[in-house]
């Protein structure tokens, strides 16, 4: 036995020296300092450097056309990231990919905000938005928080009732806010009824191309439809909207859109909607598939509801439904069972423009009405099923019971919330915790900075009694917002070399100008600190054309390196673009001013940015 | 006179030497690593005996403002024999092992010292070479330095750490397997 000795202390000696080297002997020092119950409000809301929000917040930027990330529950800032205006900062609808996805836009008006599900739960993957101002939709990629795609959407104008997408993202539903003539052509306002038409469209999302598209759309009637949720678990198959001006009034909507009692809540099987388009039932349009449903009937029902109802919010076990009244002081629960069983056995009360209206009292299961609570506008919901409706006139957040009816809580919010989102509050699975209110009036919250005043959202500890913690500007105006747990978003920092594009120049012995006839491509680099146009060249950092040229600058930043990014404009040639860590970014432009222009670099890159700059020079023609 | 054979044990011993010798190659030798404000999880140069890795590229990035020339596999033809005379040595160990003669171990010694203070030296003369040959229109002006070859050292915003890699670890670990059986086996 003693012979090993000797062989294992020399292994030994060895492996330990290897240990001492390698092995990671720093002690975890996270010691809790204070237990969730017992923490004041600012260290519930206190994230030190080097810990993590533990969650997202996608504020949708309203009439900026933008979407805010803010970090929960910090509520700090993280990024705007542009979606249907431009954005010099980030070169967004300056550079080539940019720019044709906006489609000569310049601006967006973005609503409602919807990420990506598998089976009803937020799959981190993509991020939907709409734009009522110019009838469009997007889809942001979660790994760079960039928009893949951008679609028109034909015969509609102003998606707001969208964008929700399906239990598996197999569509999102973008029913349309204003009702216009198919392929908005001239009608007179007169013919409303008859010539007008609420266009719903079904766009599905290409994961692999990252492209939108229009699988088929639906005529409905020429009424507004505001708010809408897909079904979940046993109602997936089928979605919600909630539907006003259903007197179709062509002037001063806020009187004449406001007479009937009730309004509807458009129901609909979309599994059925795809087999009829499948068989063939429906009308080509403007080159659309579009379903009529006074002529290709099924799948598409109408609910009695309280006057011009805002949201409509399925529960997160998909029995019921929940209307708020706006209007009407009340919340109203209707059960989807009931309405399975109406529709089976047909018990209508009637038809609205060829669609079945399903009896009110046969569906309804409860109505909710909290003592002065006024103007519900849009409920969310936690772990325990509880649901949070915004009371907007009444300035604040009630906690109730969709089972029972009961008001469990109340808290004020400053003032007057358009909709509230709760951490993951509107899948089949919320998380509790948090609920942020999104308040369309900030006044008293804040430093003034003149009469244009921010938005304000209000953190609101859901996990007791509910408790407003913390308060954040935000800039105009967040619509909705969904809340994702951080850790199912997983972001790349640096774009992965692509060998196949052609655009990118990743050596810097590869940088060239290639002039083909009046057309010159700029096949360049930057890097920490300077830009290489044509390596061989005597100054590599000048680019030289002819007025009139039309001039492409591929750009490859390749420094592969985590926020080293660099940026690229030229003097008074009104352009800018950014270059992630590893992309290849493509300007276009026509250099229709002679003169000597410097360029430079507009992202503070190095110690050497301020030397990042080149010329652009452009000779006269003669 | 007739040389004396070494035991089966010491043969053993031996051959695990040469097991050591070949599983170097799979592991890096040595490694340097650079830590800045802005880079508190270090960046890497880990040289295997036949290639560089780690974040190269940032290294060099980085470097090229004191001017210093970059670290490349071309800059280093030693990766490019270096893997086969490490075969070459996991060979002559196993032979070693085989014929059992300790005239042969004392050889197959002497090459390992040789071949070990070859590569000591080698290292050295690359860090010398890397930190003494700044380019003279280099933007930031330093010292030349001359980084050791295991420990610390300060260079502008970087503390640079250079340890050992496993590779190395398993040489010296065979090496003393070698020395084990001249006791084991001494004449008394």
């Amino acid at each position: 036995m003693k012979k090993w000795v000797p062989i294992a202390s020399g292994l030994l000696a060895g492996f330990v020296a290897a240990t001492i080297s390698f092995a990671d002997f720093s002690q975890s020092t996270n010691t809790q300092v204070a237990s969730g119950s017992t923490k004041s409000n600012a260290e519930k809301v206190y994230v030190p450097f080097g810990e993590k929000d533990d969650y997202y917040l996608f504020a949708s930027g309203g009439h900026s056309g933008q979407m805010f990330i803010y970090g929960v529950p910090s509520m700090r800032h993280i990024r705007t990231v542009p979606v249907f205006s431009q954005d010099s900062a980030t070169g967004y609808g300056f550079d080539e990919h940019s720019k044709k996805m906006m489609g000569g836009y310049t601006w967006g008006d973005l609503h409602h905000p919807a990420f990506s599900e598998t089976k009803g739960d937020y799959d981190g993957k993509y991020m939907f938005a709409t734009d009522v101002g110019n009838s469009r939709a997007a889809a942001m990629d979660l790994e760079t928080f960039t928009v893949k795609d951008i679609i028109n959407v034909p015969n509609t104008s102003g998606p707001h009732c969208a964008a929700f997408v399906t239990e598996n993202t197999e569509y999102m539903f973008l029913p349309t806010r204003f009702a216009v003539p198919i392929g908005s052509e001239y009608k007179s306002l007169d013919e409303y009824s008859d010539q007008y038409r609420g266009v719903m469209s079904a766009v599905t999302f290409d994961q692999n191309k990252e492209k939108l598209n229009i699988a088929y759309q639906v005529a409905l009637p020429p009424w507004s439809y505001d708010l809408s949720d897909a079904g979940k678990k046993s109602s997936a198959d089928w979605a919600v909207m909630t539907t006003y001006n259903t007197e179709e009034a062509t002037t001063n909507l806020e009187i004449n859109a406001s007479q009937a009692d009730r309004d509807y809540i458009v129901l609909f099987n979309w599994k059925e909607l795809e087999k009829m388009v499948a068989e063939g039932q429906y009308d080509e349009v403007t080159g659309q598939k579009m379903i009529f449903p006074e002529k290709h009937k099924g799948g598409i029902y109408l609910v009695p509801v309280a006057k011009s109802p805002h949201g409509v919010d399925v529960t997160p076990d998909g029995k019921h439904f929940i209307a708020s009244g706006k209007l009407a002081p009340s919340m109203t629960v209707f059960s989807f069972e009931k309405a399975f069983e109406a529709v089976k056995n047909q018990d209508f009360s009637g038809e609205r423009n060829g669609i079945p209206i399903l009896k009110y009292e046969s569906v309804m299961e409860r109505e909710v009405n909290p003592e002065n609570a006024l103007g519900p506008l849009h409920t969310q919901f936690d772990d325990k099923g509880m649901a949070y409706t915004t009371m907007f006139i009444s300035s604040e957040i009630v906690k109730w019971d969709p089972k029972t009816g009961e008001t469990l809580d109340r808290v004020p919010v400053q003032y007057s919330p358009g909709h509230s989102v709760a951490a993951e509050g509107d899948t089949v699975s919320p998380d509790g915790k948090w609920l942020i209110a999104l308040n369309k009036i900030a006044k008293d919250s804040y430093l003034s900075v003149g009469p244009s005043h921010p938005e304000s959202m209000q953190l609101i500890d859901i996990s007791g009694k509910m408790k407003v913690i913390q308060s954040s500007p935000v800039n105009p105006e967040p619509h909705y917002a969904q809340i994702i747990k951080a850790d199912k978003i997983k972001t790349i920092e640096v774009y992965p070399k692509d060998e196949n594009n052609k655009l990118a120049t990743y050596k810097q012995e590869d940088a060239k100008i290639v002039r083909n006839g009046n057309e010159v491509h700029v096949y360049g680099i930057a890097m920490r600190s300077k830009f290489i146009f044509d390596a061989k060249a005597k100054r590599p950092d000048v680019i030289e054309v002819n007025q009139g040229d039309k001039v492409f600058i591929h750009l490859t930043n390749t420094d592969f390196d985590e926020d080293i990014t660099h940026g690229f404009a030229i003097n008074s040639y009104n352009l800018n673009m950014e270059v992630q860590p590893g992309q290849t970014n493509t300007l276009e432009f026509t250099a229709d001013k002679a003169g000597t222009f410097p360029l430079y670099c507009t992202n503070f890159c190095s110690a050497l940015h301020q030397e990042m700059t080149g010329y652009f020079l452009v000779k006269p023609t003669k | 006179m007739k040389a004396k054979k070494l035991s089966l044990v010491s043969s053993i011993l031996i051959a695990l030497a040469a097991v050591l010798v070949g599983l170097s190659l799979f592991f890096p030798w040595w490694q340097m690593i650079f830590f800045a404000p802005q880079y508190p999880e270090g960046l890497n140069i880990i040289v295997y005996p036949n290639k560089l890795e780690g974040e190269i590229d940032i290294v060099n990035g980085l470097n090229h403002y004191i001017g210093m020339e970059n670290f490349s596999e071309e800059n280093f033809p030693e990766l490019s024999y270096l893997s086969y005379l490490v075969i070459g040595l996991a060979v002559i160990t196993l032979l070693t092992a085989i014929l059992r003669k300790k005239s042969v171990l004392y050889g197959l010694i002497g090459v390992f010292i040789i071949g070990g203070s070859l590569g000591v030296w080698d290292l050295t003369r690359a860090l010398r070479k890397f930190g003494t040959n700044l380019s003279p229109t280099a933007p930031i002006k330093i010292d030349p330095f001359v980084p050791p070859l295991i420990g610390h050292n300060t260079v502008a915003n970087f503390v640079t750490e250079s340890i050992l890699g496993y590779g190395s670890y398993f040489l010296i670990a065979a090496f003393i397997l070698l020395l084990i059986p001249l006791w084991k086996d001494r004449t008394r």
